[in-house]
């Protein structure tokens, strides 16, 4: 603020103040330009004297402004200091008229008063520059060092003489000025518009909290969950629509993501047997709890996306569901390990035990399940986290197995080849359904070994992702497939001469290296059985070979041909013609033949 | 009640049919019909199905259920565009529980969005030639 005219209006108590302890505003600027530049260290004496020394001669500035200042002839001159005082007389009426009404505004700008020079961010809307709030100089004081315009000053930069400007701009690192030609060749806009002044928000707004509501036209089917929720303890209300279609009410709840603890009482029933939810993701542990004790009678329950599940349900439920044979759980990733071993220790008539997703489940809980559960016939390990070597030793102790899941495991390979060819060694006979995906240490060696001599069972073989499979490996697999004689050592395998039937549903997908030898000798196989079938991700596999697909796969229901680069219009047209049966036909996006659909 | 029967030019505004399996049909107008996805595809003038040919739909559903799936397309066609200021009443207040286990089902199947996979332009040759 230069006062030109050393004329001042009244002022507050606290600019007083200031005044009287010598604390001006080019005081702040100059300490605050002073730390700006890096201390020499040596010097804490010694700069504290600088200040003092600064202080003294603000303090003398300030005087010599004080005795002008009060000189009484001027009073009338000044022009620009009117309309200050003005000002905060009108705020003090207001204050004193409206005081209910204007309470707010009065307390922000006496707010703004008090937080004065030193610009408190919590006032502006954005923080743009990094400095600290509360050193920071006041953006009024920034350029106090820049010489006047008109001047001349010598360029930091190129040394050359110039004029100052209003675009002038400092150099940076900081002292001196640089030139117009230096100022944008160093990349800065010297014609830049200074940001917009920050706007004050108003304190009503500052509380407000800003909040979109996006409305959506209700569908049919959420009206009618909503009206199914309302009426969900009057019972006779909704009607009886029988089994089948509790199950299409089920999966139409989950796909409208609307299973709640209120509305899923619609699917209890004391002497149900079945209970399968597709997604209990609105369900609470205490939920879980109420399932257990309102159908008493389950046998097989499936619950998809059960996340909230805890160790309390797992432990509610070994004191209940005595008859429960078939656990199905997709994402029980809360239950830890001494909640498992209570369920599996209290439901030793286990017979399928389906797990997908948890990272607690270790092999204590392997060997308690592999202790209790010698019926089980189904086993499910999928995306086991701490899946290894010594969990398949306890798997080989199940005798009756006849589907078995180990795919996905946290690592994908943690499971090495010999083990897993030891376990087919040992369980391989009974198997009708097998899925080792993503398991990355399975190469050919594993199917020649491992699946060739043991299986004598299998309608469903899913390797899916197992990269190291090899075009010739697998061809010669299917040729063979029955031929090799089991060692000696497994007396099981030994005992079943026979090979294995055709396969029903085969997944090979995602393993790049295999081609046309493979579609080729697993068509002449299994070729007149298939009812699924996917080699997604064969990308060199041939059109001859291809074509095959359709010509001996009349039983298809299910196709994956995505990303078989040959696959063409020709190819769809076939398959659509000869497979009577199809009802899913994926392939490339790239691919138009859907015109023959 | 114009039934115009030149599918040919397939106006919004002419009149649809869809048939429940008790016997009952409903007239309704073909941009109410198409506010569903599956009528729509069933009666889109690209597609060679019968529906399509003969503007008429048949429902494997019982009459009142399919009186109240029109209900709703008749409703859902009046307020959808509406602006958000404007009040939309509700329409649960016209359905009754017992029927809503039913409604679901078919709400879940005609209701939904359906995409058929329509050819574009350059197919079209593509195909002429197959």
């Amino acid at each position: 603020m230069s006062r030109r005219n050393n004329v001042r209006g009244p002022t507050s108590a606290l600019t007083e103040f200031l005044r009287e302890s010598g604390i001006t505003p080019t005081t702040i600027a100059r300490r605050a330009r002073t730390r700006e530049v890096p201390q020499p260290v040596a010097g804490p004496s010694n700069s504290g004297q600088d200040a003092e020394e600064e202080n003294a001669e603000e303090d003398g500035d300030a005087e010599q402004n004080n005795n002008e200042g009060y000189s009484s002839d001027k009073l009338d001159e000044d022009e620009d200091e009117q309309p200050a005082p003005k000002k905060r007389k009108l705020s003090k009426a207001a204050e004193a008229k409206l005081k209910a009404k204007e309470k707010e505004k009065a307390k922000g700008k006496a707010k703004a008063k008090g937080k004065g020079k030193k610009g408190d961010d919590d006032d502006y809307e954005d923080d743009s520059d990094g400095e600290d709030a509360y050193t920071a100089l006041s953006k009024m004081w920034k350029d106090s060092a820049k010489p006047p315009v008109g001047s001349f000053e010598d360029c930091a930069r190129c040394k050359k003489k110039f004029t100052v400007t209003k675009y002038t701009l400092a150099a940076n690192p900081p002292p001196g000025f640089l030139c117009h030609v230096c100022a944008k060749a160093s990349g800065a806009d010297p014609f830049k518009k200074p940001a917009a002044p920050r706007k004050r928000k108003l304190p009503g707004d500052k509380r407000t909290v800003v909040h979109f509501e996006e409305r959506r036209f209700p569908s049919l089917a959420s009206i009618c969950i909503q009206l199914i929720t309302r009426h969900i303890d009057d019972v006779e209300a909704l009607g009886d629509i029988g089994g089948l279609n509790m199950d299409e009410i089920s999966k139409s709840l989950a796909r409208n993501r609307s299973l709640t603890q209120e509305n899923v009482q619609l699917f209890y029933d004391a002497v149900n047997p079945k209970l399968t939810l597709y997604d209990a993701t609105g369900l609470t542990p205490p939920a879980y709890g109420t399932l257990a004790l309102l159908n008493p009678g389950l046998t097989h329950l499936r619950l998809d996306f059960c996340g909230r599940m805890d160790c309390t349900v797992m432990e509610a439920w070994s004191t209940a569901l005595p008859n429960l044979k078939h656990l199905e759980l997709l994402g029980p990733f809360l239950v830890r390990v001494p909640a498992w071993l209570n369920f599996i220790k209290a439901h030793r008539k286990l017979e399928g035990f389906l797990i997908t997703q948890s990272p607690r489940f270790d092999l204590e809980c392997m060997k308690a399940l592999a202790d209790n559960c010698q019926n089980l016939t189904e086993l499910r390990l999928k995306e086991i986290g701490l899946m290894s070597d010594e969990f398949l030793e306890q798997v080989q102790r199940f005798e009756n197995l006849e589907h078995l899941d180990i795919s996905y495991p946290g690592k994908p390979d943690a499971l090495s080849e010999p083990a897993l060819i030891d376990l087919m060694a040992a369980v391989c006979g009974g198997l009708t359904h097998l899925d080792l995906s993503n398991n990355l240490n399975i190469s050919d060696g594993f199917l020649l070994q491992g699946i060739n001599p043991y299986a004598k069972n299998l309608s469903t073989l899913i390797l899916s992702n197992t990269p190291d499979l090899t075009d010739a490996g697998v061809a010669e697999f299917f040729d063979n497939w029955g031929t090799i004689i089991p060692p000696k050592r497994s007396k099981k395998a030994a005992q079943a001469a026979d090979a294995n039937p055709p396969l029903m549903e085969l997944d090979l997908s995602r393993n790049h290296e295999l081609s046309s030898k493979a579609l080729e000798a697993l068509l002449k196989h299994s070729g007149q059985t298939l009812t699924q079938l996917s080699i997604n991700g064969w990308r060199t596999v041939s059109q001859d070979a291809l074509k095959l697909v359709a010509k001996r796969c009349e039983e298809l229901t299910r196709l994956d041909i995505g990303w078989c680069r040959e696959v063409d219009d020709w190819i769809v047209q076939d398959l659509m013609e000869k497979c009577e049966k199809m009802r899913d036909l994926k392939r490339n996006v790239a691919i138009q033949g859907i015109a023959v659909m | 009640m114009a039934n115009n029967q030149s599918s040919s030019t397939a106006s919004s505004e002419e009149w649809v049919r869809i048939l429940s399996n008790d016997g009952f049909s409903y007239l309704v107008k073909r941009k109410v019909a198409t506010a569903s996805g599956t009528l729509k595809n069933m009666l889109s003038t690209e597609s060679n199905f019968a529906e399509a040919a003969s503007n008429t739909c048949p429902m494997s559903e019982r009459g009142i259920i399919v009186e109240k799936l029109c209900e709703y397309l008749t409703f859902k066609t009046l307020y959808e565009k509406v602006p958000p200021k404007e009040d939309i009443p509700d329409f649960m207040e016209r359905l009754a529980p017992e029927i809503a286990l039913e409604l679901l089902m078919a709400a879940d199947y005609y209701d939904g969005v359906w995409f058929l996979h329509t050819s574009r332009p350059d197919q079209v040759d593509r195909r002429s030639w197959i």
